[in-house]
């Protein structure tokens, strides 16, 4: 384990945002809610909720998306992005569980959700499921660390429930990830024609799974330019061969299920909602899913990162469309995000991709890199920890 | 009455008979201990105060100012929870804090609230508020007053009603009464009853002279049950569970021994 980390331009950059949310979440819970955020009796959850919920969910469906074919379909050239994967998805779970402390109006009560049983209700599958998947996460990674600081008991124990924990782990993921689209399937009246539909639950499944792939692309493009290894573009070709079917097949199911619930005419209506439908729909799915079918793009960093950047920023535009934006209740009720709201889920995100870097550059996360650079021998990093001898400067 | 009988009650909100005075708002507030408003006169529907229900109104006689015969005239309404048959509230809540009584009141349990505010996006009433100043908010709606309906009294609104325009009793008794009054001056009525049977039915029943949605009323709702949408999801959840996890066990097996029979390479984490 390396424990000497010199901080980045960029890791002072994520500290301030951090810092920014800290200090409006010290606000939040010194003067209430109502002193931070916009949300009202109207618009109970807004931009906490979908983006610092919703969206940080769907994007930690990378960690069951890269298990599920590297580990269960058995894909093995994929193997490099596992760990990342993994990392990526406990820090958005975590991000998701961070946000949930300072969205929820009673935080101290959350543990209610595990005594007080409610079945009937998504919600309380939603909280069941990402807490248990949580703890799959948590026991799935924290084999890299035990690894670097020789724990071979424990290891070995690891090891002998790694099949049943990560085949949990996956099922969890398909229920809560659909679960979210259930949650939303509640309230027809509120959701506009264009995003309400009672396949949300699935609507919510496929994009989580198409996000997945995208995010692994550009984690490993971003760690081999900023960590320092030739990125094997091969074999991102592949997965992006695979994400154009998860993009084409979104796109089929998208389009389809609007033809078949009869909101084609709302969707060729010159309204603010038609627009952010069609710029989804269009930067979201349609663009990405040509350029991830080109040859040129699957062999080129920049194509990549072009392509699998409008997935992620399409998914995260759907859940701000059927969670906020299409949202109407009255005519003369609004909500706008504040000031306070953005800022507190920008730090929580800076948060993630700050712990992130520091683990990547501490921990042997990424394959490619020689293990002399990730990790010092391992007899020297286990005196370092013991003799105190911690440093990150 | 010392022994109420279990059989679900509910109210009728006859708009027809309302004179606007609201009384009914000051005994909920004296009933709830809710505090009193520094209100204001505003603009379109002035008289109408406060705007809207909040954490501190938990019924609101709504001013509108509708054409009938030759002039403008108010009509009123009334906004409170309906306590809906199969509320979509307590089907949203992922602690139980809301539950359907067997009286008929949908109640707050406040020791089991996290705060989450599923029930406010939930509600196709739009109902249920919250007190976002608060450092310990709560949800705030209509009680049905449940503590006086369990010890044999009416609900608080009930009782101070001077035009009778308020009825409380079993619901068995409150649709046929409804229906009675409608039967028996068609001129007066609609030939609506609001909350008979939509969403499935509530414990309060509005009877109006003008098309619901001109009094505020929200209109259009399905007549099935709310939670069903989340249901008919919910109910194959556990199966769901149990076959992706035998499939997805399968296909590592499969995968597995497929990829040691060709090299001697296992899945390693």
């Amino acid at each position: 384990m390396n424990w000497r980390i010199r901080l980045t331009w960029w890791d002072m950059v994520l500290l301030a945002i951090m810092a920014l949310g800290v200090v409006l979440a010290v606000v939040r819970y010194a003067g209430g809610i109502r002193s931070v955020a916009n949300i009202n009796n109207a618009y109970p959850w807004g931009w906490w909720v979908g983006f610092g919920i919703m969206t940080m969910i769907a994007l930690g469906g990378v960690g069951f998306t890269i298990t599920l074919l590297v580990e269960i379909l058995g894909r093995h050239r994929y193997h490099a992005l596992l760990r990342p994967a993994v990392l990526m998805a406990l820090l958005c779970y975590a991000s998701a569980i961070v946000m949930l402390m300072v969205e929820l109006g009673r935080p101290w009560k959350v543990w209610m959700i595990l005594v007080s049983w409610a079945p009937s209700a998504a919600l309380y599958e939603v909280g069941w499921c990402a807490f248990l998947y949580l703890n799959v996460l948590v026991l799935e990674f924290v084999q890299v660390p035990l690894e670097e600081l020789g724990w071979g008991r424990v290891l070995k124990v690891l090891r002998v429930i790694y099949i049943p924990i990560m085949l949990l782990g996956v099922t969890l993921s398909h229920l809560h990830q659909s679960s979210l689209g259930t949650l939303l399937t509640l309230i027809p009246h509120k959701i506009n024609v264009l995003w309400w539909s009672e396949q949300l639950p699935l609507i919510f499944l496929f994009s989580a799974m198409m996000a997945g792939p995208a995010l692994a692309i550009l984690e490993y493009l971003a760690a081999a330019r900023w960590l320092g290894f030739p990125p094997n573009i091969d074999m991102l070709g592949g997965l992006a061969r695979i994400e154009a079917w998860l993009v084409g097949l979104l796109l089929v199911f998208r389009l389809g299920d609007l033809v078949i619930r009869g909101a084609v005419e709302a969707a060729l209506s010159w309204t603010w909602f038609a627009v952010s439908f069609w710029v989804e729909i269009g930067f979201g799915l349609l663009l990405p899913l040509v350029l991830l079918m080109m040859p040129e793009v699957q062999a080129s960093r920049g194509g990549l990162v072009t392509a699998c950047s409008l997935v992620v920023a399409g998914v995260l535009l759907h859940r701000l469309n059927v969670a906020v934006f299409g949202l109407r209740v009255r005519h003369w009720e609004t909500y706008v995000p504040s000031f306070g709201e953005i800022g507190i889920t920008l730090g929580i995100a800076a948060g993630a991709v700050f712990v992130f870097g520091v683990l990547a550059r501490m921990l042997p996360i990424h394959e490619e890199l020689p293990p002399t650079v990730a990790s010092q021998p391992r007899a020297t990093a286990r005196a370092a920890a013991w003799h105190g001898a911690r440093s990150v400067s | 009455m010392t022994t109420p009988s279990v059989k679900p009650k509910a109210m009728i909100q006859d708009n027809t008979r309302c004179i606007g005075c609201r009384a009914c708002m000051i005994a909920c507030k004296s009933w709830n201990n809710r505090p009193a408003d520094h209100t204001e006169f505003f603009a379109g529907a002035g008289y109408q105060n406060p705007v809207d229900l909040d954490a501190n109104n938990y019924t609101l006689i709504t001013f509108n100012e509708i054409v009938t015969g030759a002039q403008p005239d108010w009509v009123f309404g009334r906004q409170l929870c309906m306590h809906c048959e199969h509320p979509a509230c307590a089907s949203a809540c992922p602690t139980t804090a809301l539950t359907k009584t067997a009286l008929g009141p949908v109640v707050f349990n406040e020791s089991r609230c996290i705060g989450c505010r599923a029930c406010m996006q939930a509600c196709p009433f739009l109902i249920p508020k919250y007190d976002y100043e608060n450092l310990n908010p709560k949800i705030h709606k209509c009680t049905f007053c449940a503590d006086r309906i369990e010890a044999g009294l009416k609900p608080a609104c009930a009782t101070v009603c001077p035009t009778a325009a308020i009825s409380f009793g079993d619901r068995d008794d409150m649709v046929a009464e409804a229906k009675r009054r409608i039967a028996t001056a068609p001129g007066t009525y609609i030939p609506e009853i609001y909350g008979l049977d939509d969403v499935g039915g509530t414990s309060v029943l509005h009877l109006s002279s003008v098309p619901f949605e001109q009094l505020g009323y929200i209109t259009g709702l399905p007549k099935t049950p709310m939670p069903d949408l989340t249901h008919r999801w919910l109910r194959v959840t556990p199966h769901f569970f149990a076959l992706l996890y035998a499939v997805f066990g399968a296909l590592t097996w499969i995968m597995h021994r497929r990829s040691n029979r060709s090299d001697s390479k296992g899945p390693t984490a």
